[in-house]
């Protein structure tokens, strides 16, 4: 039971801040109706429950599913069917990903069905898939991973020019949307497989990162093509807001039919795959298959009902306190508020925690959780801070953020550490999960709808997008920070 | 019971805490007059039958090596085991082994005692059990069946003389699993007996074991 309660500690300190932080707004700047805040306060015991028992499910469940294929994947030894199974994985993985189909029907929404929902999601997948089959070839063929994503976004920055401002918005959100809770630990855990291979321990560690950030770079091109092939230059449609007249149990019952079927679905694929792999080439003992298919289930129940309770309890009270907050005078405060939102939100994305951990695990404790966490923060406040100053500030454009930041980061890869270029890639599409794609979106599109001249469509997309790109610079900037600190030998001497 | 390793009067000492207070005990011993020490993380188990099934009974650790002159050692450690209460259940174990000969560090000269190993009344004895990955656990089982209260296993990776190997552009060593086990030494023959006859370490490229007897123990339960 210790691995429970040493979670429920950590997930508790987590969730901890951003309940505060509501509540000293609800009496302060902010006050909330009385059912809101108790929808949020429920929200809250959901997500402490939620979040604990899926981060035990992904450790028992989907770490080892992933570590095991990734394994048997580059034993094989063949490049064709690390290809052709890292197609099939990112296609399937990333097809069952529910974050895909809202982003996906948003889409269609917006483009008033030029661009219908299917066809964005075996689009976006098909990328994704193309992919991470090219970030495992990049493993097992030691290509540095600075020169791949060198290459990807100069493509991308190409595509870029001859996609409208509208799409560009939404094809850089896809790729953090994409990346979700579940997608996430598999990928990441997927690269820790075939790296851990590697005889040359320092190798093995900073390869372990990496492959996360290219397959969300798949997302980015594809949705860029489709809009570049299909001629949508224009968003016509408008998005319906969400109602938000639902009672206090209607609203979580509500959200509990939509998720439960949604997170079934989106764990099938993996659980398929593993009972095929499982007959193939595992042959793993009883006790580790019954071991894996619990930890799945947890990782089920645990996903469910922390998604409800961050819909049902928090997604309203975001776009509450953007809307009241934008509305009073003073429009510092949207901008403080926005930073430190974002700063408390991103300590409870769950994939955020999976990737910490991992960084910890396979760095031996040399880089800490704490200090990636406090980093991740930063940036992710900086990125919501930005965006609501995009929001006040008609003129600004989100090109103009994301062409610089984008140019620095990969500046930056340059000359880094190499262990930390792969993790700050890899936590740009972590950092854009469920919490922060409700939370976050719904505080700076209340925002917007409180602000005179804010488009709340254009400005709503594109939030996602600079939460994915800051932890970039942050991270690397950590990375920097531990060069020039660690005088002796250390992780910087791979100048490879 | 008079061993030639004991005459050298260095020690190794060996710490398992719980995640995250390695450092802090760490610290606590350069404080001490220890010249420093090696973190690795580990995982550990305790028995509880259903729980282990399931897998939640693993918790993670740390591991903590250090090497020292005897007394150094073993005032430190009598001053780390107030502070950090391995005596208390859940609060960590530690113990000594000797070592023959260090290089390297300057700080732990000879500190021959008088005193004769193991003040404690009990003796006791550390298996340590090199496996391939994924065999740990069942090591663990093993053992627990002979009368071992629990073990910890550290992740590492190594190989015997025919294992390298070459995919792609990477070369690959298989990945190992560490389990260390302390025992009563009475019970250590049982315990590594019933590991050989499930596991068959006998064999070529199964794994090996090795036992190294413990000079002073803490945290330890009878």
């Amino acid at each position: 039971m210790s691995v429970f309660y040493e979670k429920f500690k950590e997930v508790l300190f987590s969730v901890l801040p951003i309940t505060i932080i509501v509540l000293i707004l609800n009496f302060t700047l902010t006050p909330l109706e009385l059912p809101l805040l108790i929808r949020f306060l429920i929200g809250v015991i959901f997500i402490v429950f939620g979040l604990t028992i899926f981060l035990v499910g992904v450790d028992l469940g989907i770490t080892p599913i992933g570590n095991h294929m990734g394994g048997t994947l580059a034993k094989t030894n063949r490049i064709w069917i690390v290809a052709v199974v890292g197609l099939i994985l990112g296609f399937f993985v990333s097809v069952a990903e529910p974050d895909l189909h809202i982003l996906a029907a948003q889409v269609d929404a917006v483009s008033s069905g030029l661009i219908s929902k299917g066809s964005i999601v075996v689009v976006v997948s098909i990328g994704i898939s193309v992919l991470l089959a090219i970030g495992l070839g990049r493993i097992v063929y030691n290509f540095p991973l600075y020169r791949i994503l060198t290459i990807i976004y100069f493509i991308i920055f190409v595509l870029a020019c001859f996609t409208s401002r509208e799409f560009l918005a939404i094809s850089f959100d896809a790729s953090g949307a994409t990346t979700g809770a579940l997608t996430v630990p598999f990928i990441l855990s997927l690269a820790i497989g075939v790296s851990k291979l590697k005889k040359d321990s320092k190798a093995s560690e900073k390869d372990s990162f990496g492959l996360v950030a290219i397959a969300s770079t798949g997302a980015i091109l594809a949705v860029m093509l489709m809009s570049i092939l299909s001629k949508t230059d224009k968003i016509t449609g408008s998005l319906e807001t969400a109602e938000t007249s639902d009672t206090i149990t209607t609203a979580f019952v509500h959200e509990f039919i939509k998720i439960g079927p949604e997170i079934v679905i989106a764990l099938l694929p993996i659980l398929i795959l593993f009972i095929i792999f499982q007959r193939i080439s595992f042959k793993l003992s009883k006790r580790e298959v019954s071991r894996i298919i619990f930890g799945i289930l947890l990782t089920l129940i645990g996903l469910v009902i922390f998604l409800v309770g961050v819909n049902a309890g928090f997604m309203d009270v975001g776009s509450v306190v953007g809307f009241k907050i934008a509305s009073n005078s003073n429009k510092l405060y949207v901008i403080i508020v926005g930073f430190i939102l974002g700063v408390v939100t991103i300590l409870a994305e769950p994939a955020v925690y999976v990737l910490t951990h991992q960084i910890e695990e396979v760095t031996s404790g040399y880089v800490k959780r704490s200090v990636v966490m406090l980093t991740l923060t930063i940036g992710v406040g900086i990125a919501v801070a930005l965006s609501v100053i995009r929001i006040l500030i008609p003129e600004l454009q989100l090109w103009q953020y994301l062409l610089p930041g984008y140019l620095i980061s990969i500046a930056l890869s340059y000359v880094v550490p190499k262990l930390f270029v792969g993790i700050a890639f890899d936590s740009g599409g972590v950092a854009s999960g469920p919490m922060t794609a409700t939370f976050i979106l719904a505080y700076t599109q209340g925002a917007a709808e409180a602000v005179e001249g804010a488009n709340v469509l254009i400005d709503g997309f594109g939030v996602i997008a600079m939460v994915a790109m800051t932890p970039l610079i942050a991270l690397q900037l950590l990375g920097l920070i531990f060069k020039l600190n660690s005088k002796k030998g250390g992780l910087e001497s791979n100048g490879k | 019971m008079e061993n030639k390793s004991g005459t050298t009067g260095i020690d190794l000492i060996c710490i398992i805490v719980n995640f995250g207070m390695g450092s802090k005990v760490l610290k606590t011993a350069k404080s001490l007059g220890i010249h420093g020490g090696t973190l690795t993380l580990a995982k550990g188990t305790a028995n509880h039958r259903i729980w282990d099934y399931l897998g939640l009974s693993d918790i993670r650790k740390e591991v903590l090596y250090m090497v020292a002159g005897r007394e150094t050692a073993y005032r430190a450690l009598d001053r780390l085991d107030e502070e950090y209460k391995f005596h208390k259940p859940n609060h960590g174990i530690a113990f000594t082994t000797s070592v023959y000969e260090t290089v390297g560090t300057s700080g732990c000269k000879s500190e021959a005692m008088n005193s004769e190993r193991g003040e404690d009344e009990m003796m006791y004895q550390v298996i340590t059990i090199i496996v391939d990955k994924g065999k740990a656990e069942d090591v663990i089982t093993a053992a627990g069946k002979a009368g071992s209260k629990g073990g910890t296993i550290m992740n590492a990776r190594g190989s015997g003389i025919h294992e390298t190997s070459r995919v792609f552009a990477m070369d690959i060593e298989p990945e190992k699993e560490i389990v260390l086990i302390l025992s009563e030494q009475d019970s250590t023959e049982a315990i590594v007996s019933a590991i050989n006859k499930d596991i068959g370490i006998d064999s070529p490229g199964k794994g090996i074991i090795y036992i190294q007897d413990v000079n002073k123990t803490y945290g330890v339960y009878k």
